[in-house]
């Protein structure tokens, strides 16, 4: 009987183990999403001329309760035209520094054709019998501006059809287009003959039971699109190593020294790719008791050969954990690109590809290039498979993913430590001294406290600041770290559990920040509204302080005194920590929610300190120096111990500038 | 010929050598630009001890700040701070404060107003204690407080027109060649490549260009300055040209001096790397670890006196000869009355010339 036991779990974990080993053709069975946008594209890149002349088929099928009478489609790269498209205009708001480029440097898109093609009544039932095989709608082509209004952006088209689409019903369309790749915007340009090629076709936005979901390109937003099935075929010059989403399936080399290469890939939302002739390419895989094995492609710089197995050993891990922790990844495959240097593109995730980023001189125990490597492998879960709308919610991909970065660099690479880059940042130096923290330090607190009241984290994401720095600040960072307060309070294994019900329910679907919280009401058995008001509906901040802290002789015994203080408008319930000389410890509750409150003590011993939140579980307080009082304290040792190693260093400067004496 | 031939010229190691010598004879003037960093530095460290110490208070964080290193705490605390506190950060610890300095000095960047502020005095007071310094080295011998002083004073407003030139020279270096380098012509020229490495090539050539205009301009103020206290000059557009000549008739030997002074900075930066101190822990441990750091700014100080006291002994060795000597010890100071009485002019003369001088009849 214990024999059966035994056997019967492990032949289920293996016979489930069998059944998701993926197929090397790019192919899933069963289908993991709806297919609702599959596309089939070719496409031809000049180099030279820095061009891609693309043709694709659009099968779309209506997946909503919604009947649509036109399609609309992003053109990503027109907001790159000129200066007037609102990715321009935010980028300048947000300080960025693109204006003025010339010409060649710019980006564009433009649609030469849209037909709509008949495929039959059996795959269109709403086509009606005799109707052409195909309708050119290509002069119904406008642009939208649904978020600004703005009559300059190109960035949405919309093509009226002929017949209204139903729920149920699909629609088959053939676009045209050429485009001009830019110098390197937003990831995505080319640089000498290092190319890299994202959001580079007309591609359709999102219908929803509330109409289409097609936002204009912000500067500080990402995307958001159906899933399908991508079967690409696209023509490089000849030996040009080539990566993109999905699997390589054949390679044709033409009369005209170039190569057609096919990528095909089921259940995706994106496709991406990348070629120059400087690629080095490896080959690795990945191996698991009980996670699908994955085939790991890396084209890397020639200057980076040597950290080759650096960007293996960080997808290796993010596979590991993440897939432990949240679910498998199902592809059997996956694509790492290192891309050139100046090139900007490093740092960015789309289906089964992702762009690393390193630099030629890296030291160890300091995670370049690990920290983005598994950073960008990670968004395979939060961005790739959780189709989340980063138009709108951009936390729940880049905040959900910061949070699991940090766990993973802490899991698999601790201690790591601080390094500082000087000459023109080239030259990296660590310092041993500082040992990077998850909580912290991978958490981005740096981040957020420089920005912490820049947007509510619940504004639709387009419409915050469009700055860098407010977006990684309120996007990235403060998500991370409420998360990890959540770690923190609920424990980790109940926490794994919310987000491994999350990804099981919402992979390769859309789903919404209510959808997350549903979760975390539902696994941990708590209403948490009250957490989230706080921390994403609100831009108020969390400063819990001890304002005052004093113990005096009464009698033989000592009176405590004890005075805990809300500076911030946040609230949440925090715990007091009075620690007496004695050793004893008296561990209060405090709802934060009044201004101030007293406690008071009468104890044979004096109180040596008190600190609130003393285990750091409110990792959103921006202010936690004033969280703790203690009656021998060592700040000014602490103050002249560090003033005298900073009067070193002005000390060293004023020689340095002696040299003009 | 009417003596003895003249000795073999002074060569780049050995007017190296005799520096250190003098130098090292000299050790009031090593402890005595120490205290001047000193006097420097310090309100500024106590300054920014007081932030630390309020920032801090009675909290808790103080117990891990001495103790090791509070990284949360040092950054909450810059994020918070101005004025110096500003410029506190992680780069104090060790071997990172001198690349620090050495990379922004390189990269020309920017500093608060009151590091600039706290830097432009330092600059002047090396001004005028300069003539003092190089005079102590030019003769060999003590010359007391009274001596040193006095000479700094003689020269202090020569330096200053001095340093109106040298000002002019490196102010063309940081304001013009430096952004004409880093901002207009390394952008231009990295603006396609796609390695870094070039890159970095590049940038350390331009880092050349820069460092070698740079010390084309020591060299040559450091001589003018050598031959305007050796040779008492007034003026110092003539100083200047006189070093000019002096350079280019012994381009070997100063240009190696130079060179051979270059890498005794760089074995000093080597060994500070080796020794400099990490966060440490508190107590007495702090104390050690700042006589760590002083012993290493010594050193520093000790360079740079070497490379004046070198610079001019192979001065001194070449072109001053064996019979040289520096301008007569002055008698300082010497009141105008004084002045007066001992140049005996006639008494008629005087009141003539007040009369004169005044309109006035006695």
């Amino acid at each position: 009987m214990l024999r059966v036991q035994f056997f019967l779990p492990g032949a289920l974990l293996l016979a489930s183990i069998a059944s998701a080993q993926p197929a090397a053709t790019g192919a899933l069975s069963p289908p993991r999403s709806p297919r609702n946008a599959s596309y089939s594209i070719e496409a031809r890149l000049d180099p030279a001329a820095r061009t891609i002349t693309g043709s694709e088929l659009i099968v779309w099928r209506n997946i909503t309760a919604k009947t649509v009478d036109d399609l609309q489609f992003h053109l990503y790269w027109n907001a790159w035209r000129d200066d007037r498209s609102t990715w321009m205009r935010e980028a300048s708001l947000g300080g960025a520094v693109y204006r003025n480029r010339v010409e060649q440097d710019r980006g564009r898109m433009d649609v030469t054709s849209v037909i709509l093609v008949n495929t039959g009544p059996a795959a269109q039932p709403a086509t009606p019998a005799g109707a052409p095989d195909r309708t050119d709608i290509t002069s119904t082509r406008r642009f939208l501006a649904p978020d600004d209004g703005n009559r300059d952006d190109q960035t949405v088209m919309a093509v009226s059809l002929p017949r209204p689409v139903a729920p149920g019903g699909s629609v088959t369309v053939e676009v045209k287009w050429t485009a001009h790749v830019p110098r390197t915007y937003a990831r995505t340009g080319a640089i000498g003959n290092f190319f890299f090629i994202a959001q580079w076709f007309p591609k359709l936005g999102v219908l929803q039971d509330d109409g289409w979901n097609c936002h204009q390109f912000h500067a500080t937003t990402e995307f958001f699109s159906d899933y399908g099935v991508y079967d690409v075929r696209l023509t490089v010059p000849a030996g040009w190593p080539l990566g993109a989403t999905g699997v390589g399936q054949d390679r044709r080399d033409n009369a005209d020294n170039t190569s057609t290469h096919r990528y095909y890939q089921e259940d995706v939302h994106d496709f991406a790719w990348t070629t120059s002739p400087d690629y080095l390419v490896r080959t690795a895989r990945f191996e698991h008791p009980s996670l699908p094995p994955v085939e790991m492609r890396l084209l890397i710089q020639p200057e980076h050969a040597a950290q080759a197995e650096r960007h293996f050993d960080a997808t290796r891990n993010t596979l590991k954990h993440y897939g432990e922790w949240f679910g498998a990844y199902p592809y059997g495959h996956i694509t790492i690109v290192d891309p050139a240097y100046q090139s900007e593109a490093d740092g960015m995730e789309y289906p089964t590809l992702f762009t690393a980023g390193t630099r030629w001189l890296v030291v160890p125990r300091n995670l370049t290039p690990e920290s983005v490597t598994i950073h960008e492998a990670g968004h395979q879960w939060w961005y790739a498979m959780v189709g989340s709308n980063e138009f709108e919610d951009g936390w729940m991909d880049e905040g959900l993913n910061t949070f699991s970065t940090a766990r993973v660099e802490a899991a698999a690479y601790d201690p790591n430590y601080l390094a500082l880059r000087y000459f023109g940042g080239f030259v990296p130096y660590l310092l041993r001294d500082i040992v990077l923290k998850r909580e912290t330090d991978r958490n981005r607190l740096g981040l957020y406290r420089a920005l912490p009241k820049t947007d509510a984290q619940s504004a639709p994401s387009y419409a915050t600041f469009p700055s860098r720095a407010a977006r990684n600040a309120i996007s990235y960072a403060k998500t991370a770290l409420w998360l990890n307060t959540l770690e923190r309070q609920i424990g980790w294994p109940a926490l794994q559990r919310v987000m491994s019900v999350y990804f099981e329910r919402w992979r390769f679907k859309h789903p919404k920040p209510a959808d997350f919280f549903a979760v975390v009401t539902e696994v941990t058995g708590q209403e948490m509204g009250g957490f989230f008001d706080q921390v994403y509906r609100s831009s108020d901040t969390f400063d819990y302080a001890v304002q005052g802290l004093s113990s005096t002789a009464e009698q033989g015994r000592f009176r405590t005194s004890v005075v805990v203080r809300r500076n911030g408008e946040a609230i949440l319930p925090v715990d007091v920590l009075v620690t007496f000389a004695d050793g004893e410890k008296v561990l209060e509750h405090w709802s934060g929610r009044d201004r101030w409150k007293a406690f008071t003590y009468d104890r044979p011993s004096r109180a040596a300190a008190a600190a609130v939140d003393p285990g750091r579980v409110l990792l959103l307080d921006t202010n936690y120096t004033n969280n703790s009082r203690t009656l021998t304290p060592r700040g000014p040792e602490a103050a002249t111990k560090w003033s005298l190693k900073w009067m070193v260093w002005l000390q060293d400067l004023l020689l340095t500038w002696a040299f003009f004496a | 010929m009417i003596g003895p031939g003249p000795a073999a010229p002074m060569t780049a190691f050995g007017a190296w050598r005799d520096g250190i010598r003098r130098v090292n004879r000299a050790p009031a003037v090593l402890a005595g630009v120490w205290v001047m960093t000193i006097l420097i530095s310090l309100p500024l460290a106590a300054a920014l001890r007081g932030m630390l110490r309020d920032h801090l208070g009675a909290s808790l964080a103080g117990d891990s700040a001495a103790g090791g290193v509070n990284y949360d705490w040092m950054q909450e605390f810059t994020s918070q701070a101005s004025g110096v506190g500003v410029t506190f950060g992680p780069a104090v610890l060790g071997f990172a404060a001198v690349l620090d300095n050495l990379s922004g000095f390189l990269d020309n960047t920017a500093e608060p107003i009151v590091i600039a502020f706290a830097g432009a005095t330092y600059l002047g007071l090396w001004v005028f204690v300069a003539g003092g310094i190089i005079d102590r080295f030019a003769r060999e011998r003590r010359t007391r407080a009274q001596g040193f002083f006095a000479a700094s004073g003689v020269f202090f407003f020569r330096f200053l027109r001095l340093g109106a030139l040298m000002g002019l020279a490196y102010g063309l270096l940081l304001r013009y060649l430096h952004p004409w380098l880093f901002t207009i012509v390394y952008p231009r020229i990295t603006n396609d490549l796609t390695v870094e490495r070039t890159a970095f090539l590049i940038r350390v050539a331009f880092y050349g260009v820069f460092a070698v205009g740079l010390a084309a301009c020591n060299v040559l103020f450091d001589y003018a300055k050598v031959r305007a206290v050796v040779e008492d000059r007034r003026s110092m557009l003539g100083a200047t040209a006189a070093a000019a000549r002096f350079i280019v008739r012994n381009l070997p030997a100063a240009g190696g001096l130079y060179l051979i002074n270059v890498i005794l900075f760089a074995i000093v930066l080597a060994a500070y790397a080796l020794v400099a101190p990490g966060a440490g822990g508190g107590g007495l441990s702090i104390w050690f670890a700042f006589s760590i750091g002083q012993a290493y700014v010594l050193a520093r100080l000790w360079v740079k006196l070497v490379f004046w006291a070198s610079e001019t002994a192979l001065f001194q060795g070449r072109l001053g000869h064996a019979g040289y000597v520096a301008a007569p010890i002055p008698v300082w100071p010497e009141s105008p009355m004084a002045e007066a009485i001992g140049s005996r002019v006639p008494e008629s003369y005087v009141a003539s010339d007040f009369s004169r001088t005044t309109g006035q009849s006695g």
